[in-house]
């Protein structure tokens, strides 16, 4: 009997063209909103994930508490403590970086980004462990006091002229030689940072004891949690304070993605209330839909329809409405949700859009739920009436 | 002869906010299998009110009315609505098919209601519209139909449930004299074929094939 009320649906939505078009508006936007921003949030998180993923589970990273800037307070870390968890076994290596935002001139014209830092013993192992791979050139050597390894976008976009191998760039009013220009590794900042030996930047940058960030790369995975409580320790005790912070990436990972999640609520929760609005449109359409059809329902009560009969025709109809709300909903959803991938790359961000098909049966059923609770009330309003008064209604 | 349908001092008292407007005032009537009979009366004589009892559309406010063996007021409103659907054909003036429906489709709709299956339906609901000369006009609309033709297709419908009673109110009301007696004879024929016919009506010249006449009259009966 399911497939006549199924027909009857049809031929009564197929009837009120327009009307139907526009309450299925409301559905399929509120549907949009959530199957994008749903695969949109969720995307952001397994690309977030991946970077981390290659950017190696088995780093310790020592920063200053709080993030005071570089260099701003003898609170900061320097090379004692460097010193300090180098004495810890369990280390391939550690290595201090220093991170500076400055003014950068190529050819007289000026750019501003980040400039790093690194040792020359472990720059190659450094970059390597980080997965991060050379586009052209080679890493910095020993010796290579004045070279620099550049971001892709550096070369790309930062001036003018395009940047090419052998080029000269100028920091603190010193030449560097670029020898190596990097992979792009998709996000902004980092394809924008130069690289230079840790020694070069203390003497340019007069930082000479300073340390903006110690990475400590572990042998072993399993011993992450044993390290890490050892350096808070130990490092506790020597500087007798407690303004450093001791993360692993996997924490760092964990409280991006409570970020996120919290922000998936958020965006979620406002794309259900365009939701309920559209559900709101079926509720009003299907009073309507009861209105104009009494006589209808007078007409089919009397050649044996049963309230039960009545129902479901109508039920039907509201859950057609959903599940075709729905289906273009999920359609304008997964489709703006790619489009957003396609941005957020020219933004300098690489979003691997994923469209999940779970995500998307969801959102069927869901339209089609949200179709069939806003019919409950006319339905059963419908069901209610008498055969004589539906009858008499004109 | 079998007695179909028994109002036994039946009572309608519509209530009017706080008036109650006596609609029908103590009647009885049997109606046996085989009759035709004519339900006659002036507009306000308490015709439509009696119409709805006998049809099981509408239940008594005081009184008795049996279908068969079945006292209604027993009967749940499902109970009475698959009862209406196998017992009673009902053809109205105006507005009695779903428009959204093609005549075929109408004719089957009581047939689905009582959960006979899809192919079943369709074929004698062909059969029926062949019976009433719409062999063409299967698929087409309500509103692709004359006046006359919606008529036919309405007795096609009152007939697929193959009900021993046929309720038609005023089917010739809105038809042409010519279109109006041909509706009529197909009623007269159905009757001949053992089918019990009721028809109301306020035009007196159509109770001349009825083998019973009731005539109503501000809610009570006036001689039969």
């Amino acid at each position: 009997m399911l497939i006549d009320y199924f027909l009857m649906a049809v031929n009564s939505i197929r009837h009120r063209k327009l009307r139907s078009w526009l309450t299925l508006i409301g559905i399929v936007i509120g549907v949009a909103a959530i199957i994008s921003l749903i695969t949109v949030s969720r995307s952001l998180e397994s690309t977030i994930e991946s970077q981390f993923e290659q950017f190696g589970a088995n780093r310790i990273i020592v920063s200053p508490r709080g993030f005071q800037g570089p260099g701003t307070s003898s609170e900061g870390l320097t090379v004692k403590d460097v010193e300090t968890i180098e004495k810890i076994p369990g280390f391939e290596y550690v290595v201090p970086g220093i991170f500076l935002s400055t003014e950068v001139s190529y050819r007289k014209e000026a750019g501003f980004t980040l400039v790093s830092g690194i040792p020359a013993e472990n720059f190659e192992e450094f970059f390597v462990d980080s997965g991060v791979k050379l586009q052209q050139g080679r890493f910095i050597k020993e010796g290579d006091k004045f070279g620099a390894v550049v971001g892709s976008r550096v070369v790309e976009d930062m001036f003018r002229d395009k940047l090419r191998l052998g080029s000269k760039i100028e920091i603190k009013g010193q030449e560097f030689k670029i020898v190596g220009v990097l992979k792009e590794i998709g996000n902004s900042q980092d394809d924008n940072q130069i690289n230079i030996l840790l020694d070069t930047a203390r003497e340019i940058f007069s930082k000479p004891d300073d340390v903006d960030a110690i990475i400590a790369q572990v042998k072993y995975a399993g011993d992450i949690p044993l390290l890490q409580e050892k350096i808070e320790k130990d490092l506790e005790r020597k500087r007798d304070d407690t303004n450093f912070q001791v993360v692993t990436a996997t924490q760092i990972l964990e409280q991006i993605n409570q970020v996120l999640g919290i922000m998936q609520f958020v965006l979620v929760g406002i794309a259900a209330i365009s939701l309920v609005v559209g559900a709101i449109g079926i509720m009003n359409s299907m009073y309507t839909s009861v209105l104009e059809r009494t006589r209808d329902i007078g007409i089919m009560k009397a050649i044996g329809a049963r309230n039960s009969d009545i129902l479901k025709i109508f039920l039907v109809e509201s859950g057609l409405i959903g599940l075709v709300g729905g289906i273009f909903g999920v359609l304008f959803g997964s489709a703006m949700a790619l489009i957003i991938g396609q941005f957020s790359k020219s933004a300098g961000f690489t979003l691997i859009v994923k469209i999940e098909p779970l995500i998307l049966i969801f959102g069927l059923l869901f339209a089609f739920a949200v179709g069939i609770i806003s019919g409950i009330l006319p339905a059963y309003q419908a069901s209610k009436l008498k055969p004589v008064d539906a009858l008499r209604y004109e | 002869m079998t007695t179909l349908i028994k109002l036994e001092d039946v009572h309608k008292i519509y209530k009017l906010d706080s008036t109650e407007v006596p609609a029908l005032n103590g009647i009885s009537l049997s109606i046996n299998k085989g009759d035709f009979v004519a339900l006659i009366g002036p507009s306000g004589s308490g015709k439509s009110t009696a119409m709805n009892l006998v049809g099981c559309l509408d239940l008594a406010s005081k009184g008795e009315i049996y279908l068969k063996e079945h006292n209604i007021k027993h009967l749940s409103e499902s109970d009475l609505a698959q009862i209406r659907g196998k017992q009673i054909g009902f053809i109205f003036q105006v507005f009695n098919l779903v428009p959204s429906l093609t005549a075929l489709e109408n004719v089957a709709l009581p047939m689905a209601f009582q959960n006979v299956p899809r192919g079943i339906r369709l074929k004698r609901a062909r059969e029926l519209l062949e019976q009433v000369g719409l062999s063409d006009r299967m698929k087409h609309l309500p509103s692709q139909l004359s006046g006359g033709q919606i008529q036919r297709v309405a007795i096609a419908r009152a007939l697929i449930n193959d009900p021993e009673i046929i309720l038609a109110d005023e089917p010739t009301g809105n038809l042409d004299t010519k279109t109006g007696d041909e509706i009529m004879k197909l009623l007269y024929d159905l009757n001949r074929k053992g089918k019990t016919i009721i028809l109301v009506t306020h035009n007196p010249d159509l109770t001349k094939l009825a083998n019973k006449i009731i005539r109503l009259k501000d809610g009570k009966l006036v001689g039969s």
